[in-house]
């Protein structure tokens, strides 16, 4: 059957690597789940198997995109990778996200996603081009890094194919590794599963398009509704400093553009002075947030330009020319390119100062590092918990007299960058040292080197140290293992919430849009009351006890980002509540999703009916969970917050200004007001029968029914 | 041997017809928007912009920060659909690894595995795709002054697209066409839409200078 309407391309690639068949299944089986990680999650139930590991042949691994990927919609240039992941415990089913070009080429190539199963003998890449597909040998590119494999396979597409490939890490099969795109551009979580696969990457080449229902004046009249709400990255609103144009600003915002900035890289230096909201054709300049970074003398110094992804005006990539690359580290380029996680971890890591040349070269220097072996850090978990245990001097007691002597410490002493040099290789190559190596595995693998060596306070050798007592390791959520990432240093509740239920650290910017919009406080809390009920965002740092508006503000978030996830369109951009326009009064436009999808697919929705569509996915999600976890009670297998939440300043309490700590009975009551916000079991976190039917998930019910994880 | 600057310099004796000078208000900051001040032209500044015939479209290589805009944008307005192929400005190509594709020192190129530069194609408006057509498809819009294809008497043999020095004409197999850069009627989209003002319209006299600063990033990078 064909699907005769826009945004589709109507296809599932289908490849086993076991048995070298190729194959393909109508798209139609899937479009309840809207596409993206709907696709993802659906195939990955239809093909569960009970105690399958990520690294097993027969785990599936899907890269999909959605119907609005490839139609030039501001922000639609993402792809979703969904898998069983080896970086979590139990290996349970995360989706990954990654921006840049491949999903548009997926989309033009014909299909809306690629499944791979099985395992080939020896290294493959995947060669798709249109309806050409082929298993290609590997052997000459397995062993290299990822920018030298991602040259080899374009080479062999052509200059006009894009691909994305794994390095030595998932290789190796490191937990902690993930794939890559030219650009800079990324998905963590799943490099091992490739790498179990013997799939070193997939290079895409489309040469047809993407089809879109609207008309062009109805395709430019919405880009035009868009540009004129949208802000910057994370939906950042106001510029970071006071300009002529802005009524507030705000000093967090990645609007960064300013008299002081320069692209002084650029072959003749941009001065980008101040980009008011309005100037449509200067929007790419808003966001040099490489100060963030690297500081204002090195972005003056090495920023080229901006890069990002495909259709998005908001540049939040910063393409670096760095000359100490090459001359003092002796890479093989002085170029560099990334967004926030690239940069940012090396300094976690180690013990630098913002804004000094170390700063900026650990910055550039770690971010290469990590990319070329195609390393993951999990929203920076493992640099934090590096960094922490190095200052309680605890390595010396958990690695052996050999390797604790192996380890360059002066270097990380001295604040020498030189330092990722050395450590980044135990990650990727865990087992090409004399010794056991376990400060490289336990990075590459901290699911589960965490009760290895003992990190929850019962090993007596290290003074009983507590990982999860540690506010600065930044762990959140202690049953998963997953890092804090936008949590209760930002949204009290409503952030937590949002972390609890994600397999990994939940990559959810539907809050940080709305928090950090650089609005005043006030301003925002009138916004979100009104979309969510008075009380439903605190002052940061200021909490109030749990209450109906933030359960409803959470729960709004993960549906939101399931939305784009499935779309598929930019969570860092979307959804855009608010606006810098003082005559709409700051408020953004909530439908341009559903805009979006009616114009291109033809398909006309409301913002609940598509809402209703990715709660869907979040339902099964959950569902699967509770699966794969053989779980009858998630509120105690999974929904577990670290000590550090509820313990952290012990001079002061819940509630008190200054102070981010968490209360243990307020969590549980948040939590018993969440499920049932979802319709599920109040007492065990799990998706009730009707609930599932009620999003067409009889099949799941069966399944969790037949198993006796289904509640009541 | 064809040249670029030859051709320039050819096809300006060939870019006659009525002539066409006005403001384009569409050719501003954004089209149809509630919030525009149409008194900005497309960097930004302040002054309107005038289009008359026989001009051609030119991507800065410093501005341009691959988005692909300016491709979908084309699409919409050209096809209904987006895709590279029936686009007539061309990102894709050079985009990752620039002008000449993978080279061994491919980190020292052009492109997002380079070092950086962005040297998207455009249809330079001379005279190759015209001449070499055996059906006579193609001539001169006597409004833009730009090459268009006449699509009912274009059989997609594809002459045109091996000729292009620009590499910008191509045959969309889906309906056995040429399709290139038609200035969009004297209203272009690529331009409106670039989130940096890299791609626009040059007159003759503006656009050496502009495809100086082009021409310093299709070669090999020294």
């Amino acid at each position: 059957m064909t699907i005769n309407y826009g945004g589709w391309a109507g296809k599932i690639l289908w490849v086993n690597l076991t048995t070298n068949e190729i194959w393909t299944e109508s798209t139609e089986n899937y479009l309840d789940y809207l596409g993206g990680s709907g696709i993802g999650y659906k195939i990955l139930w239809d093909h569960h198997v009970d105690g399958q590991l990520g690294t097993d042949p027969e785990n599936v691994i899907v890269y999909s995109v959605g119907p609005l990927t490839g139609s030039g919609a501001i922000c639609s240039g993402r792809m979703t990778v969904t898998s069983r992941s080896p970086a979590v415990p139990g290996h349970l089913i995360t989706d990954g996200h990654i921006g840049g070009h491949i999903g548009p080429e997926l989309k033009y190539a014909g299909y809306d996603a690629l499944a791979v199963v099985g395992a080939a003998s020896e290294p493959v890449w995947i060669s798709i081009a249109d309806d050409k597909v082929s298993i290609e040998s590997a052997s000459g590119i397995w062993g290299k890094g990822i920018f030298d494999s991602l040259a080899a396979i374009t080479k062999a597409m052509g200059a006009a194919s894009q691909c994305f490939a794994i390095g030595q890490a998932g290789e190796n099969l490191v937990p902690m590794s993930g794939f890559m795109c030219p650009g800079g551009h990324a998905a963590g979580g799943h490099g091992a599963v490739m790498g179990s696969k013997n799939l070193k990457g997939v290079g895409i080449l489309g040469t047809g398009t993407c089809k879109i229902n609207a008309t062009r004046d109805e395709m430019r009249d919405l880009d035009d509704h868009i540009l004129g709400i949208i802000g910057s990255n994370n939906n950042n609103v106001v510029p970071s400093t006071p300009q002529s144009w802005t009524e507030y600003y705000s000093s967090g915002s990645r609007w960064k553009a300013r008299d002081e900035i320069t692209w002084g890289a650029a072959d003749e230096p941009v001065e980008l002075g101040e980009v008011a909201w309005d100037e449509r054709n200067r929007i790419g300049y808003r966001c040099s947030m490489a100060e963030m970074y690297v500081g204002v003398e090195y972005t003056n110094k090495w920023l080229k330009r901006m890069g990002g992804c495909h259709a998005c005006p908001i540049r939040c990539y910063c393409e670096l020319k760095v000359p100490e690359l090459k001359s003092r580290f002796n890479f093989k380029t002085e170029y560099y390119t990334n967004t926030c996680g690239g940069f940012i971890w090396g300094n976690y890591l180690m013990p630098t100062t913002s804004g000094t040349e170390e700063y900026a070269l650990t910055a550039t220097v770690g971010g290469y590092l990590r990319d070329d072996y195609g390393i993951f850090s999990g929203y920076g978990l493992t640099h934090h918990m590096f960094k922490d245990m190095k200052k309680a001097d605890l390595f010396k007691n958990l690695l052996s007299a050999e390797e604790y002597a192996d380890v360059p410490w002066e270097l990380w002493d001295n604040n020498e960058p030189e330092f990722l040099v050395d450590l980044y290789p135990r990650i990727a190559f865990p087992d090409n040292y004399a010794h056991e190596n376990i400060l490289g595995r336990m990075m590459g693998d901290p699911a589960t080197y965490i009760d290895v060596l003992k990190l929850d306070g019962t090993n007596p050798a290290i003074d009983n140290w507590n990982i999860y007592a540690e506010s600065g390791v930044h762990l959140f959520n202690r049953s998963m293992k997953h890092a804090l990432h936008h949590a209760s240093e930002c949204a009290g509740q409503v952030g937590s919430l949002i972390n609890v239920i994600f397999n990994r650290d939940p990559m959810c910017h539907s809050h940080i849009n709305i928090v950090n919009a650089g609005l005043p406080h006030d301003l925002i809390a009138e916004i979100c009351a009104e979309q969510f009920g008075e009380g439903a965002f605190d002052p940061v740092k200021a909490y109030t006890p749990i209450n109906e508006a933030k359960v409803k503000f959470a729960k709004w978030c993960i549906v939101k980002n399931m939305l784009h996830d499935s779309l598929t369109i930019c969570n860092w951009v979307f959804p855009l509540v608010t606006s810098p326009d003082v005559n709409k009064n700051y408020r953004g436009d909530t439908t341009i999703e559903a805009q979006m999808y009616s114009l291109i697919t033809g398909d006309e929705v409301t913002e609940a009916e598509l809402d209703t569509m990715a709660e869907r996915t979040v339902q099964l999600h959950r569902a699967f969970t509770a699966l794969e976890m053989n779980s009858t009670n998630l509120r105690t297998d999974h929904d577990v917050l670290s000590d550090w939440v509820y313990d952290i300043n012990p001079d002061l309490a819940f509630g008190d200004a200054g102070t981010i700590k968490m209360d243990r009975d307020d969590m549980q009551t948040a939590l018993t007001m969440f499920y049932e916000a979802w319709g599920w079991d109040s007492e065990t976190g799990i998706p009730t029968r009707a609930t599932l039917e009620s999003f067409g998930l009889g099949y799941a019910a069966d399944k969790l029914e037949s198993k006796g994880l289904l509640p009541g | 041997m064809i040249t670029r600057r030859g051709m320039l310099k050819g096809s300006m004796g060939v870019a006659v017809g009525t002539v066409y000078s006005g403001t384009l208000i569409s050719f501003l900051t954004g089209c149809n928007s509630d919030n525009n001040d149409t008194t900005k032209d497309n960097t930004g500044n302040g002054d309107s912009v005038t289009v008359t015939p026989g001009g051609l479209m030119v991507v800065n290589p410093i501005l341009c920060v691959g988005c692909r805009r300016c491709e979908a944008a084309c699409g919409w307005n050209h096809e209904g659909d987006v895709g590279p192929v029936i686009s007539r400005v061309k990102v894709a190509h050079n985009m990752n690894y620039g002008p000449l594709g993978v080279q061994a020192d491919y980190y020292e190129q052009c492109g997002d595995a380079g070092n950086f530069a962005c040297v998207p194609q455009t249809c330079h408006q001379c005279n190759v795709c015209m001449e070499v057509c055996p059906q006579g498809a193609i001539s001169v819009n006597e409004t833009t002054g730009a090459r268009v294809v006449d699509e009912s008497l274009c059989v997609g043999c594809g002459y045109c697209a091996d000729k292009c020095p620009q590499q910008t004409i191509k045959v969309v197999k889906s309906k056995m066409k040429s399709v290139k850069c038609d200035l969009c009627g004297g209203d272009p989209n690529c331009a409106q839409v670039c989130a940096t003002g890299a791609i626009k319209f040059y007159t003759w006299d503006e656009a050496e200078e502009a495809l100086e600063i082009y021409n310093n990033y299709t070669g090999l990078v020294e």
